[in-house]
């Protein structure tokens, strides 16, 4: 690993450096670690080491040399390269230093990368008795977040079929990621871990996002919000011993007793499942044929234990 | 094969040269702090830095990196004048990051501008595209993180998932956390005489005491989960593919599966639970083994039927 670390630290600085591009045969013949190599050894190696320098977040060009574009060189813009400046006063890089390391993502501590990179870890007061684990981070998360925030179209394998997607936005929801996006057949959402072979397009701002789209509002609706059925109001009634954690649900305020409540209703099957979650204790009341649907699915129940 | 610790450790390098070249010089202790860096790292890092640099590799051509006593010395390095620009994992690790902690709900106003203004400059044309909900809809995250960090004893009301039974208890809370988008509260529950865990969203009401205490030295790693006891009521369920999410919510064995159902056991102090979901999931569930469930459920439907016929 030695001889990587100084290998790549001085293909960095000649990329950088190089007043125009440099072919491979150049780095080959003046960055020092590349010599005496056979061909092979030098090709797998100049790759490899292309490959982290772009994993830190090098971005490495390859330009043409000449008009006819016969030969092409590799280059790094010093001022690509660069980090841009937030504008960060003390304090608030004090209390992004904490976040970063209160929260786990991919079972390592999500933001301290960042952290590093923007001027090292500020110390924070005392201990936090805060944590968060936002569960499994993907490769695919970083790649779906630098399309999105690129405006560049995916193209990705979904319960078996290939769907392509302008990626709107990604949201972290119940313990995990989504992405919304449009689909040849509309705005729709996926969970990210069931996305497999990803391919983020070359093109940036490839398409407009609606105007106004704002991920939270998509993400905050509850599951019978959203949903092909026709809209309808239902009057539901929690006991006493449920009401303020169904309360807490809805978004309604918590009341001292039982509670009434009329729900709009997009998606019959998911809300009759949740009302069912409350047992005995939740009793849809109106409009009749939910409450005929209610019973049905009682005794489908019933002829599923028996 | 590249592996990640190369990645990450030039990362830091590239971090570390422009922080020291902007001040010339910086104490020791600082940098191991800020870079979070052992002594051992911090030496072998600038040894590497001393023996890289630009071609021709003479004595003028490569990078000064040395410790002076107590100060870290790095020049002659002005191509690295700033770190590389963030990776787009890194920057959605970071706001992430903030805005989970601002959903806690007690997030200071300089975190809120600090994410704000990260945001923007990470993805200037995509605001509103990312979104990090971890609810807190009783907004008691944040008294609960107070009453940890001032090792106060608060009294709750408390609805319990396993039981589906409202009690009374005092806590000492040890630490506040979050996990599968839910918070929860880790601590010494004096009812039972043992550490338990609970959800924040399922304390319906709490008092923060007078009464103080003291915090163990190491507080466990928080963790949920459903730990199967013996008296534990049993039963196997076939579940088809519909109501597969059964199996990220509920702590359940999965016995067997193929393309049609998965067989699980589930395991719960009562019957409660398990009745409850058989009829949330009507047909997309079929209850295999457990008389106990088997009774609840029908006893339940009942119920139920004489309520909507």
């Amino acid at each position: 690993m030695q001889n990587v670390v100084e290998r790549v630290l001085n293909l960095l600085i000649y990329l950088l450096e190089s007043p125009v591009p440099v072919t491979s045969n150049d780095v080959r013949n003046t960055v020092h670690g590349y010599a005496d190599q056979t061909d092979e050894a030098f090709h797998r190696m100049f790759e490899r080491d292309k490959q982290v320098l772009r994993r830190i977040g090098v971005p490495i060009k390859l330009e043409a040399l000449d008009p006819w574009e016969i030969d092409e060189g590799y280059t790094v813009d010093p001022e690509e390269y660069a980090i841009g400046d937030p504008g960060l006063t003390k304090e608030e890089r004090v209390a992004l230093s904490v976040a970063a390391r209160l929260v786990r993502l991919g079972g390592t501590e999500a933001g301290v990368g960042a952290v590093i990179k923007l001027g090292g870890l500020e110390q924070g007061a005392g201990i936090e008795p805060l944590a968060a684990d936002l569960g499994e981070g993907a490769d695919t998360l970083g790649e779906l977040f630098g399309a999105i925030a690129e405006r560049r179209r995916v193209e990705f394998v979904y319960r078996g079929h290939v769907r392509p997607v302008e990626p709107y936005g990604i949201a972290h929801r119940r313990g995990h990621w989504y992405l919304v996006g449009n689909s040849p057949d509309g705005e729709r959402m996926y969970r990210v871990d069931r996305i497999s072979e990803l391919v983020v397009d070359e093109r940036r701002g490839a398409f407009d996002k609606p105007k106004g789209f704002d991920i939270k509002a998509v993400i905050d609706a509850q599951p019978w919000e959203t949903g092909a059925d026709p809209v309808i109001k239902a009057t539901v009634r929690f006991d006493e011993a449920v009401a303020w954690w169904a309360a807490r649900s809805l978004g309604v305020d918590e009341p001292g007793g039982e509670l009434t409540a009329d729900v709009d209703v997009a998606n019959r099957d998911a809300f009759i499942g949740w009302v069912l979650s409350f047992g005995e204790s939740a009793e849809v009341l109106a409009p009749e044929q939910l409450r005929l649907a209610v019973a049905d699915r009682v005794v489908a129940t019933l002829g599923q234990v028996s | 094969m590249t592996s990640q610790r190369t990645v990450s450790r030039i990362s830091r390098i590239l971090a570390l040269i422009p922080y020291v070249l902007e001040r010339s010089t910086v104490n020791v202790d600082e940098v191991m702090e800020r870079f979070g860096y052992t002594e051992a790292q911090l030496t072998r890092d600038l040894d590497t830095i001393f023996v890289c640099g630009l071609p021709g590799y003479g004595p003028g051509d490569l990078m000064e990196a040395y410790m002076d006593e107590d100060e870290v010395v790095i020049d002659a390095a002005e191509f690295f004048g700033k770190a590389p620009r963030l990776t787009p994992a890194e920057a959605l690790g970071l706001l992430a990051a903030g805005m989970t902690v601002i959903a806690s709900g007690e997030a200071s106003p300089a975190l809120e501008s600090g994410v704000r203004k990260l945001a923007k400059a990470v993805m200037p044309d995509a605001d509103a595209s990312l979104a990090v909900d971890v609810i807190d809809d009783s907004r008691n995250v944040g008294v609960l993180r107070d009453a940890a960090a001032d090792e106060r004893v608060v009294h709750i009301t408390y609805r319990s998932v396993a039981k589906e039974e409202t009690t009374e208890r005092d806590i000492e809370p040890w630490s506040v956390f979050a996990t599968l988008g839910r918070w929860y509260v880790l601590g010494h529950c004096r009812l039972v005489g043992d550490q338990r865990t609970f959800r924040i969203d399922r304390i319906k009401e709490l008092k923060v005491l007078e009464e103080g205490f003291d915090r163990p030295a190491n507080v466990p790693e928080p963790g949920v989960g459903y730990v199967p006891q013996t008296g534990d009521i049993v039963c196997v369920i076939d579940l088809s593919p519909a109501a597969k999410w059964v199996l990220e919510y509920y702590p359940v064995e999965v016995l067997s599966e193929d393309s049609g159902r998965t067989r699980i056991r589930f395991h719960s102090p009562d019957t409660e639970v398990p009745a409850r979901l058989l009829l949330r999931l009507g047909t997309d569930a079929r209850l295999i083994e457990g008389d106990e469930v088997r009774a609840r459920v029908t006893d339940m439907g009942e119920t139920l039927l004489s309520k909507y016929r």
